[in-house]
């Protein structure tokens, strides 16, 4: 177990910046994500902790040890690749024992560590059978399994879980989270699913273009997100975006949009002074509007305002409605008995208390 | 329906049956006619005019390969041919292929002069490596041993393929015929070997390097396995050729001094078409079908199997 330094870590191919001023200091026996869309450069920091990409600038510490020049093999990391990397021609056995026959553990020792993985892993019966007589799950867990006999200082995952089918993904969600609770090994998982990020970091990292846009719990991610990018990448449905203006009324602020304007609730109207009179962007997550009938808290009459119904999506536990309002579309997340009908008009109300505003120009969180 | 198929499987049948028929006719048709040669008394060309056959069981076989002292020598030269030149083509076939396959600015252009030399008929290899090879007289040195003299390396001067020295059953003058079909055919390894590393998935690499694996660790634990199944291959294409060997001997040495390069094809051409004992020849020519089929056979079910499989 270590910790991982990244220092002003800048990585180029040719004239395309691939990372640029990552700094990020990794706990010991944290579970950290790198989340972005693909591009982002998440995967090619990973890449560089690994040693598989030589950083163009800055320091990477595994523990106190600086290894930009020390090759992967001696890093003692382990690494779980996207589509699992094993090694076709060997067994299940040989796959996991590899990195430990390699390092001369005796055999006795290998055995035993790669018998109790296994069993651990639920993949003891598998251990004669090669690669390709394995499902994709199967293949995910010796994967996990080769990774996890090493006993290394690092755990690296990329996208370890995006060619399994949704409903194994979940599993096995969980499954390393219950793994990671009870090695307590640093871990540093890349995806580009906001939803796996939310549900297993300890931390989550958010970049977008090279660049770190936010390092945060997931939830303070969610509840305080950094800018637009993060506030409309991480939660699903993504968060409504809507232009408007702040304007001073009745000793209130409020963002007004064409045909409606929203209360700024009073703790917040401090951030906004220097706003008034100027356009902004306002954001509403889709869990933050609802419908007359159906709100059950306290809620500011004047934020009812009249929209129609587009598309409906009844998800079971919950009914995604797509409103259309002011030529856009919002997204309402809403009660699954809700009475809507599309084409229906109706009136909607949004929850002030959580909406957000974002700067026109720098596109920062104002609150 | 049934019409549209039996359309299509009569035009099938149409566009198939001349190719089976000429390669029943000139390969299965005159293999048999060989074999029925091979048990005949046909030694001469008077008794071939006559054209009666007169069966005379395995003696044709019998005097090949328990009287005649020629032809097991032919055999040994056959051996240590194909295991220099197999041993040549794969190491240096690998070898090249792994330096090519860092892809370095240029490689492109060193694959197609490693793979160039293939293009090139055994009789003009034969030729070049002639001259190469001749060891003129120790006065007038040529070829190689001209060059070697001329560094001031006379102790490397050598007779080459005219060389009488052996060890045990091998003999010495094979090596620079070894070294010319090596070099004609080397570069077709390495174009295998190259194609085999190209597909070979970078992350299993990595994962390996990340594994604790050394360059040298991830060749042998990784890349070679994988390779395997090609180089297999490649030495079955290789080997039945050198098994046949005929042209590139013929041109560059002929038999050599005491037979010492000699090999089965080129005691058929001879035994059949110089000195006209064509059931001799016939004789010859079916040993060496067993040879080579030892081979190929294996390699054609297991390679059938494997389609099947698919």
């Amino acid at each position: 177990m270590a910790e991982v330094r990244l220092k002003d870590v800048n990585k180029t191919f040719g004239k395309v910046v691939a990372v640029k001023d990552f700094n990020l200091d990794i706990g010991d026996g944290e579970f950290i994500i790198l989340v972005g869309p693909s591009g982002c450069g998440k995967t090619t920091t990973l890449r560089s902790i690994a040693g598989l990409e030589e950083v163009t600038a800055g320091e990477i510490y595994i523990g106190d040890r600086l290894v930009n020049d020390v090759p992967p093999k001696n890093r003692d990391i382990a690494m779980v690749f996207q589509n699992y990397a094993l090694y076709p021609h060997m067994n299940v056995y040989k796959n996991m024992s590899f990195g430990l026959r390699l390092r001369k553990v005796p055999r006795p020792e290998i055995d035993k560590i790669v018998r109790r993985t296994a069993d651990l892993l639920g993949i003891g019966e598998l251990l004669d059978r090669k690669p390709k007589e394995l499902s994709g799950g199967q293949r995910q867990r010796v994967a996990l399994g080769r990774a996890i006999v090493r006993d290394p200082h690092v755990f690296l995952f990329d996208e370890p879980l995006s060619n399994l089918d949704a409903k194994l993904r979940i599993t096995m969600r969980a499954e390393l989270l219950d793994l990671h609770q009870r090695l307590k090994t640093t871990a540093i998982y890349v995806t580009h699913d906001q939803l796996e990020a939310m549900t297993m970091g300890d931390r989550i990292v958010v970049m977008n273009e090279g660049l770190i846009q936010q390092v945060d719990t997931p939830q303070k991610v969610y509840d305080h997100p950094i800018n637009r990018y993060v506030a409309g990448f991480i939660g699903s449905p993504s968060m409504n975006f809507l232009p408007c203006t702040i304007v001073k009324g009745n000793g209130d602020l409020y963002a007004a949009c064409k045909s409606y304007k929203l209360r700024i609730p009073q703790d917040k109207t401090k951030s906004l002074r220097d706003y008034i009179g100027k356009e902004a962007i306002l954001g509403i997550r889709p869990e933050h509007i609802d419908t007359k009938d159906t709100i059950t808290r306290k809620y500011d009459p004047e934020s009812v305002f009249q929209a129609s119904v587009w598309v409906i999506e009844p998800l079971g536990s919950e009914k995604l409605v797509h409103i259309k309002s002011e030529e856009r579309i919002l997204v309402a997340r809403l009660d699954p008995h809700v009475d809507l009908k599309p084409g229906q008009m109706a009136e909607f109300i949004v929850k002030t208390d959580f909406i957000h505003i974002f700067d026109k120009e720098t596109e920062k969180t104002i609150f | 329906m049934i019409k549209e198929r039996t359309k299509e499987k009569l035009i099938s049948i149409g566009l198939v049956s001349p190719t089976v028929l000429a390669i029943g006719i000139f390969v299965y048709g005159f293999i048999g006619w060989t074999i029925k040669l091979s048990f005949s008394d046909w030694n001469t060309f008077a008794k071939l005019l006559k054209g009666k056959f007169k069966f005379v069981g395995l003696s044709n076989y019998i005097k090949l390969l328990f009287q005649d002292p020629r032809f097991p020598s032919d055999l040994w030269n056959t051996l240590f041919f194909t295991i220099l030149f197999l041993l040549g083509c794969v190491t240096l076939g690998i070898i090249l292929a792994l330096l090519l396959d860092r892809g370095l600015k240029g490689s492109i252009i060193f694959q197609n002069i490693y793979l160039f030399p293939m293009a090139v008929a055994f009789v003009v290899t034969g030729t070049a490596w002639r001259w190469i090879f001749a060891p003129g007289i120790s006065a007038y040195p040529q070829g190689i041993n001209l060059l070697f003299s001329k560094l001031g390396l006379d102790a490397l001067r050598w007779r080459w393929f005219v060389s009488i020295e052996h060890i045990g059953p091998f003999n010495l003058a094979l090596i620079p015929v070894v070294i010319a079909a090596t070099w004609q055919l080397s570069g077709y390894t390495m174009a295998m070997c190259l194609a085999g590393l190209r597909g070979i998935p970078s992350q299993l690499i990595e994962a390996a390097q990340v594994d604790g694996a050394s360059g040298w660790q991830v060749f042998w634990g990784v890349k070679f396995p994988l390779l395997r199944p090609i180089i297999l291959s490649a030495m079955i294409i290789l080997g039945h050729i050198s098994l046949k060997i005929f042209d590139l001997v013929f041109s560059m040495t002929g038999s050599g001094p005491n037979l010492a390069v000699d090999v089965p094809a080129l005691y058929m051409f001879e035994t059949t078409f110089e000195r006209l004992r064509y059931a001799r020849g016939a004789a010859i020519a079916i040993i060496m079908l067993i040879m080579v089929s030892f081979i190929i056979i294996p390699y054609l079910i297991s390679s059938m199997k494997r389609e099947a499989k698919k």
